[in-house]
């Protein structure tokens, strides 16, 4: 039984505070881009061997997370998970303003951004851009429809909401693919790279969740029964440990294969080795595994928080290791052969992100931080009790 | 106050759906500038047993001849052309010294990724940038193997000496050789076979490959060559003998 939906009231100063300190990001976030936009990428820590830096990774980051953000939703909708559905419309109103504000970071980063009109009136079709322009707006478009249906049409939310998960997975698929298709680069082309990042994406989104629900519910003084985070917990559990499998399931093809030895060697001890195994391994899967699965922390809500958070950083790290190790990695254009250039040619590329590239990242994160804090403000998108079904448990805990 | 949840997701749909069905305005394949016969193909071949190590020819007088600037930042430098030097790990040959540029392949996948279609290929097989439809999201120095493209990233303007037949790239633009199209629509050599030629014996040879009678379709025919990662199936024309 789902008790009314409410608006946050946003009287509250902290509401307003918020308000505040958000805009001031997307503030410093549009001087970012002026100065960029001025002076030219060369004021960012990109250059002509990695091409694509922080900001990228704030986007792609909060793509992927925007797909897994819809958990909750297909978790009720598809799986009748039925302790969800109350959260169905925070989940597909939550995956709307991430994806705006990863897109938005996406095009203020283009080397001409005033060009945009020009990507809307040709395309390629043979682009994995191109296809995921529209991969992204129609999930938009899906996730909206979907939040009507919950609003106005209940009879439609079944389908509407199986389009939305049958969407999210080609989506997510697709922005895996714009790696894994690029046959050029080792450390990219992967036919797992798509399903890798969809398992990602269910474990940023599932955590990303339960970090804005366990904190919106405090903040706004409105109750939450604990089993629910727990119930999420373990759904955590489950897509960290599918990250995991994809993990080491790409690592042990590649090493199978002695055309792989030197990069996958590279990635595992070389200069961005930390990346992988302090940010990917340790902070993303082992570090919030072991507090979910640990029989105190696992079972308080703050701790599931903290597992949460670090299942965030880990998606973070997941994104710079691929996207910065991947163009970092010096071509292998004369196997057998060493190489050198005046244009560094067979040296590993270094990247030093700069303040303009972090205020850019940020401000995109502030975006759907923004969206989001008016959802909850004029948007009826939380029970104002939210608790499970009656005869419901946890099914499982540490 | 709270907004009428009607009109914020009816708004919300339109102003999506409107994003959505933009591009469809023009669902068809984008206009390419194919002015050029499809009877030749261009390529060219480079004997490397030629090419001098401390010889720069071809890459200065391509920078002269197009106006690729130098910012001074090797990071961000702009290389249209760049000698390499490749040391066999093994040391069982000796160093051999070779210009590298943009192979104009002919399953280009600077081409294929570009979503706006800005990257094309003419019918003689050159790979060209539409700089006025580029829009600098860089997907395809991600995809090139050559690392033939550069993004300009700092703003440029024409030099005094400059040459006016080559217009200056704009900034936040993705930019590379174009075989010195201009040239070759003149009926000339590109500039860096042409400097190549007064240097040294004449390491680089341009030609249509279509046209039996060619210099280099005759050399492509009688000598083995190479070129660089023909495993990826690109089919790059820039041909190398001797590597």
């Amino acid at each position: 039984m789902i008790s009314e939906f409410t608006t946050v009231e946003g009287r509250l100063p902290a509401f307003y505070t918020l308000l505040i300190i958000l805009g001031g990001f997307v503030g410093m976030a549009a001087a970012a881009f002026f100065y960029v936009e001025i002076y030219g990428h060369g004021v960012t820590g990109m250059n002509n061997k990695v091409v694509w830096g922080l900001p990228h990774i704030f986007a792609i980051a909060m793509l992927v997370m925007a797909s897994g953000a819809l958990n909750l939703g297909s978790m009720s909708t598809i799986f009748a998970a039925k302790q969800f559905k109350q959260f169905g419309r925070f989940s597909a109103y939550l995956a709307v303003a991430l994806l705006i504000g990863g897109l938005a970071v996406l095009l203020f980063d283009l080397g001409r951004p005033d060009r945009m009109l020009l990507a809307m009136m040709y395309y390629n079709f043979s682009s994995m851009f191109s296809w995921n322009v529209i991969l992204y707006t129609g999930f938009m478009m899906l996730c909206l429809l979907y939040l009507w249906t919950m609003f106005e049409a209940q009879k439609y939310t079944k389908v509407v909401g199986s389009a939305a998960f049958f969407w999210r997975l080609v989506l997510t698929t697709g922005t895996g693919s714009i790696f894994g298709v690029i046959h050029a680069r080792e450390v990219f082309h992967s036919a797992i790279t798509g399903p890798t990042f969809i398992a990602v994406s269910l474990s940023s989104g599932t955590a990303v969740s339960i970090l804005l629900l366990v904190a919106t519910y405090k903040a706004a003084g409105l109750e939450m029964d604990k089993k629910l985070v727990f119930g999420l917990r373990n759904a955590l559990i489950f897509f960290l440990l599918l990250v995991l499998y994809f993990l080491f399931v790409e690592k042990f093809v590649k090493f199978y294969s002695p055309a792989f030895y030197d990069v996958e060697t590279w990635i595992l001890t070389g200069p961005l080795a930390w990346l992988y195994w302090g940010g990917v391994i340790l902070a993303g899967i082992v570090a919030p595994l072991g507090i979910l699965f640990n029989s105190t922390l696992g079972n308080t809500v703050k701790g599931v928080m903290w597992g949460s958070a670090l299942a965030v950083i880990g998606e973070f790290a997941f994104v710079a290791h691929v996207l910065i190790a991947g163009q970092s990695y010096p071509f292998n254009m004369f196997p057998g052969y060493e190489v050198s250039s005046v244009f560094q040619d067979g040296m590993a590329a270094t990247y030093s992100p700069t303040l303009p590239e972090l205020v850019l990242g940020l401000g995109g994160v502030a975006i759907a931080g923004l969206i989001y804090l008016l959802g909850i403000r004029f948007l009826r998108l939380l029970p104002e009790k939210a608790v499970v079904p009656k005869g419901w448990d946890v099914p499982w805990n540490p | 106050m709270t907004m009428d949840r009607r009109s914020v997701l009816g708004l919300g749909g339109a102003v999506a759906a409107g994003v959505a069905l933009a591009p469809g305005v023009h669902l068809i394949a984008a206009t390419q500038t194919t002015e050029a016969s499809g009877s030749s193909r261009w390529a060219m071949l480079i004997d490397v047993n030629k090419c001098s190590s401390d010889c720069n020819a071809c890459t200065d007088a391509c920078r002269k001849e197009n106006n690729v600037p130098l910012f001074g930042d090797p990071d961000r430098d702009i290389h249209w052309i760049r000698k390499i030097e490749i040391r066999d790990k093994e040391g069982r040959r000796p160093t051999v010294s070779l210009p590298v540029l943009c192979n104009h392949c002919e399953n280009p996948p600077c081409v294929h990724v570009c979503p706006t279609a800005a990257s094309f290929v003419r019918k003689d097989g050159i790979v060209l940038v539409d700089k006025h439809r580029c829009i600098g999201c860089r997907y395809c120095m991600i995809a090139c193997p050559y690392k033939a493209r550069s993004l300009v990233y700092f703003p440029t303007e024409l030099p005094a000496d400059g040459n006016p037949d080559v217009p200056i790239r704009g900034k936040g633009v993705v930019e590379k050789c174009t075989f010195c199209v201009h040239r070759v629509d003149a009926g000339l050599a590109p500039a860096c076979v042409e400097a190549c030629d007064k240097a040294s014996e004449g390491a680089m040879l341009f030609g249509d490959l279509n046209d039996p009678t060619s210099e280099i379709s005759k050399r492509v025919r009688e000598v083995a060559t190479k070129a660089i990662r023909e495993d990826l199936g690109l089919k790059p024309h820039v041909h190398y003998q001797g590597l």
